[in-house]
């Protein structure tokens, strides 16, 4: 199911969150980068159908998002996990499923039941099924989110922030969780972790300013940083020009990586970026842009 | 009946409390009922109170208890991407409470008429004793929700209403142009010629407000956002 | 001097954060306007000219108590449980600050910031009252029966509203208080067994009697528990203030327990 954005625009009163986006996503596990704030959420919530666009145009399977009837043509094969899950506490899990299965269409009880169970196995909750959803952790209910957001088979399965505030171990479990389901339909990872982008997609849009600011393959972000990329080691604070990328205390004083298109000390000495720094030389450019 | 395990998890959705109201009402009704007999009040107001219980109390508690199932629910977000339209799940939880009430107030009637209490207008045309002022009121509810996206301006726009009219039913009665939105007429005056024509009055208005409610919530951004917190 | 600097800075900080609030604003404003156009002939507005001030503003503060603590009723109905909504009730446990605290903090946050907009309605009253009565005793007096009339039934209303929604939830709790308000102190004691006209009636029906040298509404009037009756003047209001004030006690010394409960449950 790809996705063919156009000149979108959403704004909230004074406040514009989408600015003239474009974006073509095709099939498969797609990354979406960007800072909190750079309009992800709101992208999503379009995609999902929840807010219709203020201007430009949204082709999602061929259907016009900015109709009902495109909407709702798009939620029937929509899986969505959105950055804050709320859950009914007084549910457990498997009548959790069974509610969001239920709205979502899913009316053949032994097929629907079926299917919940597949997927509390494939998220590993099968043990958890019957507990209440209050009493879960973190990462378990994100787990129960993905579940939710796979009921009905979707083509397209749109996540946002599904890793943040997570454990690495859960982390990495998560991430293994959405490679495997991107076979045979599309899927968008909306995240401001690059690590998550870098290990499950080919290709990334990164945001700023509710633009999209670089389109392409994952590895090309490491080129923008190359050439702006430092390392100094000094006993101060680190020098005020550039973006301070990481800061390591050893013994013979701090090692500073910075992003920065000057040299920003004397001492510094240029080396090989790194996907992050990539990151960052490419949203430092976006924000001086 | 392939809509049945929906409606029961509608039914736990609308919330024990909201479900409780109408039944604490009627509960409330029953025991200053209790109490005013046991300090010698005479018969007539003791059914004149029984009737408030179901033209005031239960108009009352459904209105707060409807602002109260749309006003909150942690999977809004999730909610509004499903297929399912979301006015219509909020429809199903006001349903289910509207249906709880009703078979609540049906059954109180009932038990009144059976116990030779009942004061209202003819069985036939007694669920209008509180079907009307409770339509009314919770469609009010409804639309001051759905306008300030505040819980406090909707209780309160129901309670001022609500306390309003009974503090000046007198002028609600002898006013021609509020004489047929007086929620409270069966109580107060009975059953004068003019009752049926307040009732469908009451009864229109309500839905048209509740209809409005329901446009009104149909817009996301009236879902995503809370006023207040 | 730690627990009352805390209880300074919750005051504070909840006074801010309710004060700031669009619907306390919006729903005081449409309330004392529709009371005023709706007063009728009894209405301070329509007292004939040469009415003592003390009797006009104890007037006007007996007609905006009908409905005005009922909004201020609705807007503290929350603040107790939604720490706990709002994911800050973790927080606020492992803060060095007493539960004790918190609770006073909130309390005379929550009755600072509706007293504020109460006292203003009947300042703007007042100075409605003074373009045509052309008195500035006015003022004071309606400094007076704020202090008598309206804030007594804040300080009751603010206990029981901050506190009771923790034993049942906010929405059950704001259905039973219109009820309760309406029993309580306008339900006519002649007609049903009802607290209206005690010692206990919120509304300030004993203080303000005694100002206005009349009957204001109810208070005294025979009928059930005719012991908390007794015939309204100083002595009077002075009990029906103290008792008000009393009885906000007990539930503030419970609201510790239930909010240790609720918070600490999963």
């Amino acid at each position: 199911m790809d996705i063919q954005i156009t000149g979108l625009r959403r704004t909230f009163g004074k406040v514009t969150a989408l600015d003239g986006l474009d974006l073509t996503v095709p099939g498969g596990m797609y990354g979406l980068l960007g800072t909190n704030g750079a309009g992800k959420t709101t992208l999503m919530r379009v995609l999902a159908g929840v807010l219709p666009p203020t201007a430009g145009t949204v082709r999602v399977g061929g259907h016009d998002l900015a109709t009902r009837t495109g909407r709702l043509a798009v939620q029937r094969r929509l899986g969505y996990l959105p950055q804050d899950l709320g859950l009914y506490p007084d549910l457990s899990a498997r009548e959790f499923l069974d509610y969001v299965g239920l709205l979502k269409g899913l009316d053949d009880t032994a097929a629907r039941r079926r299917q919940i169970g597949e997927l509390l196995d494939m998220v590993g909750l099968a043990d958890a099924a019957p507990r209440k959803l209050r009493g879960f952790s973190g990462g378990m209910r994100r787990r129960v989110g993905i579940a939710q957001a796979l009921l009905g088979d979707p083509a397209l399965v749109v996540v946002d922030e599904p890793t943040a505030g997570l454990d690495p171990e859960e982390r990495i479990r998560f991430r293994t969780l959405l490679a495997t389901i991107a076979a045979g339909r599309t899927v968008l990872l909306s995240t401001h972790i690059v690590e998550d982008v870098a290990q499950t997609c080919r290709d990334t849009a990164v945001m700023t300013r509710g633009r999209v600011v670089f389109n392409g393959p994952v590895a090309d972000i490491v080129q923008r940083a190359e050439g702006v990329t430092w390392e100094l080691v000094g006993q101060g604070p680190p020098p005020a020009t550039g973006v301070v990328v990481s800061a390591v205390s050893r013994p013979d004083g701090t090692h500073y990586r910075l992003v920065s298109s000057a040299r920003p000390d004397p001492r510094a000495v240029p080396v090989q970026p790194s996907l992050e720094e990539g990151y960052v030389a490419l949203m430092h450019a976006g924000a001086n842009g | 009946m392939k809509h049945l395990p929906l409606w029961r998890h509608e039914l736990r959705r609308a919330g024990w409390t909201a479900c409780a109201a109408p039944a604490a009402a009627l509960a409330v009704t029953l025991a200053l009922t209790a109490t005013a007999a046991a300090f010698g009040t005479a018969r007539p107001q003791l059914e004149r109170f029984l009737l408030t219980g179901l033209e005031a109390l239960i108009p009352l508690a459904a209105g707060m208890a409807a602002v109260a199932v749309v006003s909150r629910d942690p999977s809004r977000e999730l909610q509004l991407t499903l297929p399912t339209p979301y006015t219509t799940t909020l429809g199903r939880r006001l349903a289910v409470l509207g249906g709880l009430t009703a078979t609540l107030a049906i059954a109180f009637s009932a038990a009144l008429a059976a116990g030779g209490w009942w004061t209202g207008p003819g069985l036939p045309y007694a669920p209008l004793v509180w079907a009307a002022p409770l339509l009314w009121l919770t469609g009010l509810a409804l639309l001051v929700a759905a306008l300030g996206r505040s819980v406090v301006l909707a209780t309160t726009t129901v309670a001022a209403i609500w306390l309003g009219e009974q503090l000046f039913a007198a002028t609600f009665a002898t006013t021609p142009g509020l004489r047929p939105f007086f929620l409270f007429m069966t109580t107060r005056i009975g059953v004068p010629t003019d009752w049926d024509a307040n009732r469908a009055a009451l009864a229109a208005s309500g839905a048209l407000l509740t209809a409005l409610a329901l446009m009104l919530l149909r817009r996301p951004e009236r879902l995503l956002t809370e006023e207040e917190t | 001097m730690t627990t009352l600097r805390q209880t300074w800075a919750v005051t504070r900080y909840e006074f801010r954060m309710q004060i700031r609030k669009r619907s306390l604003w919006i729903t005081t404003a449409t309330l004392a306007v529709v009371l005023t156009f709706s007063q009728g002939d009894r209405g301070p507005r329509h007292l004939p000219p040469g009415t003592p001030p003390r009797e006009v503003m104890a007037s006007w503060a007996l007609l905006m108590a009908l409905l005005l603590p009922i909004g201020f009723g609705m807007v503290l109905a929350d603040r107790l449980t939604r720490d706990r909504r709002l994911g800050l009730a973790s927080l606020l446990e492992s803060l060095p600050i007493g539960r004790g605290a918190l609770v006073a903090g909130k309390y005379l946050g929550g009755l600072t910031s509706t007293a504020v907009p109460a006292a203003l309605v009947l300042l703007i009253a007042a100075a409605g009252e003074t373009a045509h009565r052309h008195d500035p005793a006015l003022f004071a007096w309606a400094a007076v029966a704020f202090v008598l009339v309206t804030l007594p039934g804040l300080a009751f209303v603010a206990a029981f509203a901050l506190v009771c929604p923790l034993l049942t939830t906010a929405p059950l709790f704001r259905a039973l208080f219109v009820g309760y308000w309406f029993w309580g102190n306008m339900l006519n004691p002649d007609l049903f067994p009802s607290l209206t006209g005690t010692l206990l009636t919120p509304l300030g029906d004993y203080p303000a009697t005694w100002l206005m040298g009349e009957r204001a509404l109810y208070a005294g009037a025979d009928g059930w528990l005719q012991f908390l009756r007794p015939e309204p003047g100083g002595a009077a209001a002075v009990a029906a203030i103290a008792l008000l004030l009393a009885l906000s006690i007990p539930p503030l010394a419970l609201a510790s327990p239930l909010l240790r409960r609720r918070n600490l449950s999963a």
